[in-house]
Order: C-alpha cells, then structure tokens, then sequence
C-alpha cells in the first residue's frame, strides 16, 4: 500500500532543525525528500556538538532520518545549476537560509520559477521574508523571546522562561500544514507558491489569546502551573527524588471524586473548596492537602488512581519512562530503528494514525553524506557516470 | 500569484469541545477552508473557557480558536441534531471531532458510523491520548499533556531553575501542547485529503500526547545517544535569560564568530580577552563564570540598547517582548501579522491571524468568532 505523500518530490536546502523537522514529517508520510548538503557545509548533526557532549557526528539523527542525501557545492556556479535541475525535477524546494541568500545565490523564488513554474518553495526564517527585522539570525530561545511566549512562561515572581527544541519543531510542523495547503491549491490551481514561515511568528501564534487580551488593554503576565479557572491545578510531588505527577480537577463532580479518593470527603462540602471560584480562590491551602497525598505515592500509581475515578492526571516523565511506554508505542509515536552498527534505539514516529494505506512512518536512519547520488543524479537527472565524474572533479558534487 | 486562500472551497465541520480540535479548524479556516463549528444549544464550553476579555465575559480563547468560522446548533443528543450533522457532513470534505470515545456511538459519530454514511469524508478524531491504544480512554488537562509527553518535565531551565532549584517544573503558557495536537490534526486531515480520490475517506487518529512528543523528539533522540536530559543541566552553559536594567534579554552564541562579536558588544574586557575562552569547550567548561560577567554587564544596561548593538554586532539576541510589545512590533505592523475583527460583546480587537502566509500578502480572516448559531441564519437566508 502506498504512503499518502508518495509522488511527492521535495529539494531540502534546511538546516539545523525547524525546516529539516518539516520536511521529515512530510518524508513519513511519504514524500520522497531529497537533503542538499556539501562536504564543506555538512548539516550540523555531522559534526560534533560539545554543548550537548557529543564529541563526533550523530549515529542517528531524528530530523535527517528518512531522507536521501546528495551533495551539492552552492558556492560554486556548476552546484547553483545542478541545485536547480534538481529543482526541476521536484514538486517542493525548502529552505530555511536567512531572507535573500538564496537570492544571491541565484536560487530565490523567482529564478526557482523560471525553471519550474509551479514550484512551491518553502521559507522558514526566524522573522519572516519581509519586514524590518528580516535579516536576523535565530534560535529557538530567541523566537520563543521574540515572540511573548517566554514572557508569559515561567513563576510569576520569576523571570521568563528560555524556549528550547519543541519552539524549532513547532515551526516544523506549521511549515508542514502551510506546504501541504499549498500543494493543494496547486493541485486545484496548477499554480505554485512561496509559502513563508516566520518562527517568532509561530511562538506568537502559541498565545493568541493572551495576545487579544492584550489589545483589550489587559496585561497578561506569568502565572506559573495555575490555571485561571481551574483548582487544584499543578505538578505535585510524588514519592521518590524529583518524581512529580500532575494534576487537574476541571468540575465540581471531580472535586467530590478527588476529596474522596485521597481520604478527605469532608471537605468535599467545605466552604473553602466546595465550589470552583471558591478552591480557586483557595488554592494554595488546597495545593498543601493535596500534595501531602501525592507524597508518598508512585507518581505513575497515583495517575492511574485517579484516572480510574475520572480525574485528569499523569506522572511528569522523563525521556526514559516515554521510550518505555506501551501506549507511545502501541500508536507507533515511539519507535524502534536501526542504528548502522545494528543497535537498536527509539525514536519518534509521526504524530497520526492514518485508517489506509501503508505504514507511516521512519522507514530509513540518517543517511551517509551523498549517499543517494547514483539514485537522484544518475536515475532521476540522468546523469552519466562521466558526467558526475566531472561534477565531482569540479567541486560542483562535493 | 492570485489572491485565492489554498483551501478556498475545502469545508470543515469541527465538534470541538476543546483547544486541539478548534485550532485545526482554525488553522484550516484561515487558509480558506468554509469551517462550520457545530455547537449543542448552550454553545461549545469554549466559549465559557478564560482568560476572558477585560471587563467583560466574552472568552479570549474562543474568540481566538473561532475566528473565521461559522456557529450552526446542532444537538447531537436528539435524532433530529444527528439528521442535521449528517447532512452538513454529507456535503463537507473533512470532520474534526473530539468528542469522548464512550460518547462518540450515541451521537453518530463513531468512526464506523461515518465511514458507512459519508465514504469520501476525511474523519479526524482529535483526543488526549487518541482514539487507540491503552491510554485511549484516559482523560488529560493541558498540563497533564506536557509531562505526559517530556517537555513538561525539562522545565524550567536556566535562570529559572538557577532560582528556584525546589520548585516543581513549571509549564509553558497557555495550551502549547495542544496546540501541536491542533496542528497535528491540520496535517493528517490536508495528508488524508491529498490521497482521497484513489482511497476515498478515512479515519485520522491524532493524539495531543503524540504531537507534543514529536516536537519534543530531541529528547528521545538524547536518551538514544546515551544521554538523559534534565532541566537542572540542560541549560546552555552562558548566555540564556540576561535580566537587564528594564527588562529580559535572550543571549545565545553558538558560532565563533559570534562569541568573538559578544566579546566586541561587552568592549573587550579583560576576562573575555583570556586566550583560553577563544576555545568552545572551555567556555562551555567556565560558563558560570562568563556569565556573572555578562549578567553584571546586562544588569546595568537597557534592553533597547543592547539589542540594538547586539544586533548590529552579529549577537544573538532578542528582548523577551510581551504581549502588547508583540501586539505593537513594528516588524509584525509592516507583515500585517494582526487583524482588527469583531468580536461580539467586546467591539474590533486585533487578533492574530496566522503563523504563515503564501506570497507576499498576510494571510486574512474571513471574520472574527461567529455569534452562536450564525449559520441557521446563512442557511436561512440562501435557502430560496
């Protein structure tokens, strides 16, 4: 059975993790993804990345896995025009460069055009492709900034709160939604497009309320684990060293459920917390009683006791307990793949169920620099054998 | 390229009883799909959901989730509301429910159900923990789904953590998690779309607990390379959050290059010029160090200046804004990031529209948040 995307070409210049996050969603569903790099300018997951302890190239990297890999010089005029018979052959090139490089390079919208005229190309910046901020360079801290979301996250007697991955793969995954919509006004159209992610745009997009809130002349501001209505409402302490389950009680029936659960249906009709404005406005006295249950319970036993009596709750869980959960993996969200040396490790699956077709899914691990090149330049371009030897001789394949 | 939204001609019935569900019909509605929200006669509980607008007890975040769609009232606990709903899905390409699985057969919208009577809809159930599986069943808040899928537990970092070493994580803002739920449901529903007329209609499964993992894959990625994260160490070594003389600042320089121009921003002090900081790994090993330094540098400073000269410098950096800087951001006035629309019983508010656009125009809203039942009436009025 086919995949949904499948026919689907898309040319991937992105790098880092917004841009490369999209198109390998769109990969496991599918879509034949071809990753453009150059032995002068490998993605960063070749190299090795101290910060995070790793002292030489990833073995396995969750966004570049499932792609197929070429190498093409850009700096060189030969890469720009294989780039863009590369293109040709392509329903989609994405790239997430800051505004007008590829421009300069020859390689912008409208040259992409010329040589395909219902291209889609997708750009996923920081600030966007137009606008006084454009040029600027970013991370994810610095979207999350930009855009409010760090500012409302974080103890209301604290400082904001520093975005990390999850802002770069919610980028990823808009980009995603934009590209597919495109795709299909051109499929209805026959017209291509230049669909533009901005990604302190997409962390503004996270708190569209309290962006309204805020052109109403209300000054929304960190708030901690509340929550504006509901109560008890937070991440309470379970038994054993930095264990935590959370909680949530949405309805005066649950309230009733929880009081009796943890030993105390008194107070189930207790003025303090009887009705939700009433614990809301009790809170913290309320937060006590209940962390002193949640104290001396297994977080993941205390999650299930609750869940039974119809409470929202689970345990916070590490990396650990996710990769060990049946749940994650009876829905193929967690994964088992193949590392090269025949070692087996988790990853992340693509977030949906689909009723038909075939498997969804990481079908393939990270690929070797180049290592699709006999495929895309020798059967899909039709290049000859002497032909790539010349392209590699020229430092145009490099 | 012509003015045409990219689903202009798409529509969409959402039953959506929460934030997931609503934000892919949003998210639809505001490339131009026709999105019908169907609401029981008391209207969906988004609309009694807070924050609410200053003064008033209009819901900010259903105005938000709603914008651009119509209201039509439908009670699916009456045959005659079920009558209704499978008309209107008779003519609609896509349905985003999120109704409980145990409630789902009673108001004819089990996937079966659907699947006999509407063979080319795209059915898009939208649930805590999905509509398979062990958890299935299981209820979840919006703080429940970030520790159920790991960023919950990998904040705060930093800063905050630096602070407030005995605290419990805290959450990100408002309804992220199921917003990637949201966006999640959007992409399963344009996929299942792309491949209708071979395969027909099918069931698209999401789970907010699926789609926030996913963009947390790092984590996963991580704990596969042996190393388990936890928000105490996972903070970068310097830089992150500067508390400056008027307000925050993210600092992050990964490059060379841009360390050597953080060195130029602080004029050259003397700690910076030390020839062993030129090495990444061992400013990585003295980051608690180089901080104080820059911490003490920001503290003094406004936010204004240093972004500024940060900016013109090649540093990294970006005031954390708030809301109303965001809402003011000359950048976003001349992207048209926001639009004025009517929001009943609070007047024009500029709201956000979109995370993207197609060529160089703004994505637009059709409208702002329909007043219940608003569709009875377009009905009414076309009916000949």
């Amino acid at each position: 059975m086919t995949l949904p995307l499948a026919g689907i070409r898309i040319a991937d210049f992105t790098v880092h993790n917004a841009g490369p996050f999209c198109t390998h969603l769109l990969s496991q569903l599918g879509a034949e993804v071809i990753k453009i790099e150059s032995a002068q300018r490998p993605d960063i997951f070749r190299k090795p990345h101290p910060v995070y302890g790793r002292m030489g190239p990833a073995t396995f990297d969750q966004v570049a896995s499932n792609k197929l890999s070429v190498r093409i010089n850009l700096k060189h005029p030969g890469g720009v025009a294989l780039a863009k018979r590369l293109v040709a052959a392509s329903d989609v090139a994405a790239e997430s460069f800051r505004p007008r490089v590829l421009d300069r390079l020859g390689l912008g919208y409208e040259a992409l055009r010329q040589v395909k005229c219902d291209i889609i190309v997708l750009a996923v910046s920081s600030s966007g492709q137009s606008g006084p901020d454009s040029h600027f360079a970013g991370y994810a801290p610095l979207f999350g900034a930009w855009g409010g979301l760090g500012h409302l996250t974080g103890f209301a007697d604290g400082p904001p709160v520093e975005m990390r991955h999850v802002m770069d793969h919610t980028v990823g995954m808009n980009a995603a939604v934009a590209l597919l919509a495109a795709l299909h006004r051109r499929k209805a159209t026959g017209e291509g497009a230049l669909v533009d992610v901005a990604a302190r745009e997409v962390a503004s997009s996270l708190l569209g309320e309290a962006l309204l809130l805020a052109a109403a002349g209300g000054e929304p501001g960190r708030t901690g684990n509340d929550h504006p209505r509901m109560a008890p409402h937070g991440v309470y302490p379970a038994a054993g060293d930095d264990k935590w389950l959370s909680l949530a009680v949405a309805s005066d029936a649950e309230w009733r459920a929880l009081a009796e659960l943890i030993g105390a249906s008194e107070l189930a009709d207790d003025p303090r917390f009887a009705t939700e404005a009433a614990r809301h406005a009790n809170r913290a006295a309320l937060d006590d009683i209940i962390a002193a249950w949640t104290r001396t319970r297994p977080a993941d036993d205390a999650a299930a006791a609750l869940q039974a009596d119809g409470i929202a709750a689970h345990a916070s869980w590490s990396a650990a307990e996710l990769v060990a959960d049946p749940h994650l993996h009876a829905r193929r969200a967690i994964v088992d793949v193949r590392e090269p040396d025949g070692r087996e490790r988790a990853a992340v699956g693509v977030p949906m169920r689909l009723s038909k077709g075939g498997d969804i899914g990481i079908a393939r691990g990270t690929p070797k620099l180049g290592e699709h090149e006999d495929y895309v330049y020798g059967e899909l371009l039709g290049l000859t054998r002497s032909e790539r030897q010349a392209l590699e001789d020229d430092k145009v394949i490099y | 390229m012509n003015d045409t939204a990219p689903l202009t001609g798409l529509r969409v019935v959402v039953h959506a009883g929460g934030v997931a569900a609503a934000y892919a019909g949003r998210l639809l509605a505001t490339m131009g799909a026709e999105t019908i929200l169907l609401e029981p006669p008391v209207g969906t509980p988004l609309r009694r959901e807070p924050p609410f607008l200053p003064g008033t007890q209009v819901s900010a975040l259903f105005a938000y989730h709603a914008a651009g769609a119509h209201s039509l009232v439908c009670d699916l606990d009456s045959a005659e509301g079920r009558d209704t709903a499978a008309a209107l899905l008779s003519e609609a390409d896509i349905l985003i429910d999120d109704s409980p699985l145990a409630k789902r057969q009673q108001r004819g919208l089990d996937p079966e159900a659907i699947a006999s009577r509407h063979p080319q809809l795209v059915h898009v159930s939208v649930l805590p923990f999905g509509a398979s599986g062990p958890k299935a069943g299981w209820k979840a808040e919006e703080i429940n789904l970030q520790h159920a899928s790991g960023e919950g537990n990998l904040l705060p970092n930093g800063l905050t953590i630096e602070l407030f070493p005995e605290r419990p994580p805290v959450k990100i803002f408002g309804h992220f998690a199921e917003l990637q739920g949201g966006v999640a449901a959007a992409l399963g529903a344009l996929a299942a779309l792309w491949v209708r007329d071979e395969v027909g209609g099918q069931f698209v499964d999401i789970a907010v607990q699926d789609a926030a993992l996913a963009v947390g894959a790092f984590a996963i990625q991580r704990y596969g390379d042996g190393s388990i994260e936890h928000r105490a160490e996972r903070s970068f070594r310097y830089g992150g959050v500067l508390p400056c003389a008027d307000g925050y600042v993210e600092l992050l320089t990964l490059e060379q290059r841009q360390w050597e121009a953080l060195v130029e921003l602080l004029g050259r002090p003397e700690w910076a010029l030390d020839p062993e900081l030129s090495d990444s790994l061992e400013r990585s090993r003295r980051g608690p160090e180089i901080n104080r330094h820059i911490r003490a540098w920001a503290a003094v400073r406004k936010v204004a200046d240093i972004v500024r000269e940060g900016q013109a410098a090649g540093v990294p950096l970006a005031k954390y804004n708030t809301p109303a800087e965001v809402l003011r951001d000359p950048h976003e006035g001349v992207r048209g990031l926001f639009q004025p629309v009517a929001i009943e019983g609070a007047g024009a508010l500029d709201m956000l529209v979109s995370p993207f656009r197609f060529g160089d125009a703004p994505s637009r809203l059709r409208c702002g948040p329909p007043a219940l039942g608003d569709y009875g009436k377009v009905l009414a009025e076309a009916a000949p």
